[in-house]
């Protein structure tokens, strides 16, 4: 009985680690096979046999720097990204209290109105949007793109936020309450600081979608002084040069280092943001 | 119930220092009422502008022909032609077919590895690791597999070194091909996401009735199917639901790797909607097509989101 139980968990655990590895390999080669176009010259990257071990080379490096407006696009994108979180802060942390502290009519149709703008498409909106912001001047700046990232994750950022505050027990305020403290200091001094970590999440994932976004940038965006870098990445086409891949692979790694460390900064809360606090992770 | 009755109490407490006591009361008490309507009213309105308000104006805009002069009514015109549109019914077919087999696909990988990894010592690592291509730009990951399928062509060598086929694969002139790619790229990118949801999942439930169903012999398998999936369930369909979403509004893979074709065959309806709005400049047709899109997108949210949600927060 009991060699035998040992045998079976021995056959699972062969299997398991054949399925684990195996996805872990389709996962990788992939991200590998791409770093390795960033560091080759262009000429090995399209040829009749694909090159498997090419000469190292930083050109793509002094490209992205040197012919095109790199830094532009990097500012671009941190100070959309920068300036559409603090946007949605500002306006999911009061709603988030008032969805999770307050009982009133209309409240759950409120929440969920909210949440269901998550549901839009951004091709639904696109045409409206790209008339709106032309209308108000606003085409190609980061303005509008901070407007628009700001929106995307609203809905986002607010639940995210609203599943951290029920968590909170109500006793910590009603103490505070009796000492006659209102409802903004509340908010300020006691909610605040204890939800920490979910704002941090919330604004994480916000951060990932912004970087992200694609579609608004590409209507939004049409020269260089609003381009991000996702977009950007489009555009490295030098005409007659045909896509210029080690750019690309550069630039999507340098995006992809920062956002790798912060999210696994913040993994232990990843489960929970990405489902807007559906699941405790 | 306490909090009105001690708050009350404070004002009448602090009234008698008032000069106005009456209106002094009466006024916090509406502000009081209308305090959680304030706190919530700026993100409601912002929410407006960018939802609210662009559905009235696409609706307008649907019944009016725009292009580059002044708009000209045209009745339904634009939906009579959308009936009758071909690409469109592709658009919607292509949308549906991609996403149904994507989704499943990404599903069922993510339950199965969710399965084997959360009882891992390594659960950790192997989270990091399979996390990674998700953190790539959409654009990025799109670039990765146009390299590597079609125009770099490390697929088709690879398997012609491994003596699976004898010529490069034609990718690109075939519609199935096209779809395959496009849906390996998604699942690529995004089984992560279920995968990291459906751990946190099973993670979180009581390991004792695990533990008590396994002291009766019942196999892990048997444990997953019968105690653990169950329990899943709302954590299940809220994550299938916001991928769903995701999936069904794709665009970006699209744009990149296949343009929409061949033949229209991997055209999604968000690609339709920017061909027609920004390529052709046919804002009015467009706008027709979103509010088709916006219709079906109010009902699925209505019927199907509202409910899991629901059901997953009790």
């Amino acid at each position: 009985m009991a060699s035998n139980r040992k045998k079976s968990r021995g056959e699972s655990l062969f299997l398991r680690y054949l399925i684990l590895g195996g996805w872990a390999l389709f996962c990788l080669a992939p991200v590998l096979w791409f770093l390795s176009i960033g560091l080759r010259p262009r000429t090995e990257i399209i040829t009749p046999q694909p090159i498997y071990i090419p000469t190292f080379s930083l050109d793509a490096w002094h490209m992205i720097w040197e012919d095109w407006p790199m830094g532009k696009y990097l500012r671009n994108s941190v100070a959309a990204i920068i300036g559409s979180v603090i946007i949605d802060l500002v306006l999911a942390i009061p709603a988030a209290y008032s969805l999770s502290r307050f009982e009133y009519k209309g409240r759950d149709d409120i929440g969920f109105y909210i949440l269901s703008t998550r549901m839009m498409a951004p091709a639904i909106v696109a045409v409206p949007i790209f008339f709106l912001f032309r209308n108000m001047g606003l085409l190609d700046t980061i303005w509008a793109l901070m407007l628009v990232y700001a929106a995307i994750n609203l809905s986002f950022v607010t639940w995210i936020i609203r599943s951290y505050m029920l968590d909170i027990p109500k006793e910590l305020e009603d103490a505070a309450r009796t000492d006659g403290a209102g409802e903004i200091r509340i908010l300020w001094e006691i909610i605040i600081p204890a939800i920490l970590p979910g704002i941090i999440t919330a604004s994480v994932i916000a951060m990932i979608f912004a970087i992200n976004e694609f579609l608004f940038t590409l209507l939004i965006a049409s020269t260089p002084d609003a381009y991000t870098m996702s977009v950007a990445l489009a555009n490295f086409t030098g005409g007659s040069d045909g896509v210029i891949y080690n750019a690309i692979a550069l630039v999507a790694f340098l995006a992809f280092v920062p956002v790798f460390l912060v999210v696994v900064a913040i993994q232990k809360h990843l489960s929970r943001g990405l489902t807007m606090g559906a699941v405790k992770g | 119930m306490s909090k009105t009755t001690l708050s009350e109490a404070g004002a009448a407490i602090a009234a008698p220092d008032t000069p106005t006591p009456r209106t002094f009361k009466r006024r916090s008490k509406r502000m009081k009422a209308a305090l959680p309507y304030l706190l919530v009213a700026p993100a409601v309105i912002y929410l407006l502008g960018i939802t609210f308000y662009p559905g009235i104006y696409a609706i307008t805009q649907s019944f009016y022909e725009v292009k580059f002069g002044p708009w000209k009514p045209v009745g339904w015109a634009n939906y009579a032609k959308l009936w009758n549109d071909h690409q469109f019914w592709q658009a919607l077919w292509n949308t549906f077919i991609i996403g149904a087999i994507s989704l499943t696909l990404q599903c069922l990988i993510a339950l199965a590895l969710a399965f084997y990894a959360y009882r891992d010592p390594w659960v950790k690592g192997w989270r990091i690791i399979f996390l990674i291509p998700m953190l790539f730009m959409p654009s990025a990951v799109a670039f990765i597999y146009k390299l590597m399928f079609l125009d770099g062509r490390v697929f088709s060598d690879i398997l012609i070194r491994l003596g699976l086929i004898e010529t490069n694969l034609a990718i690109q002139s075939s519609v199935w091909g096209s779809r395959a790619l496009l849906i390996l790229a998604d699942v690529w990118q995004w089984t992560p996401f279920l995968f990291i949801i459906f751990v946190a999942g099973l993670q979180s439930q009581d390991e004792e009735v695990e533990e008590a169903a396994r002291l009766d012999g019942a196999s892990w398998y048997a444990i997953f199917w019968n105690i653990s999936l169950p329990i899943m369930k709302p954590i299940i369909a809220v994550a299938l639901i916001l991928r769903a979403i995701d999936i069904t509004t794709m665009f970006t893979n699209v744009f990149i790797i296949t343009k929409g074709g061949p033949a229209f065959g991997t055209e999604t309806i968000s690609y339709f909607i920017y061909r027609t709005g920004f390529k052709f400049f046919n804002f009015g047709y467009a706008s027709a097509a979103s509010v088709i899109m916006l219709i079906l997108t109010i009902i699925i949210a209505q019927f199907v989101v509202k409910r899991a949600f629901v059901s997953a927060r009790t």
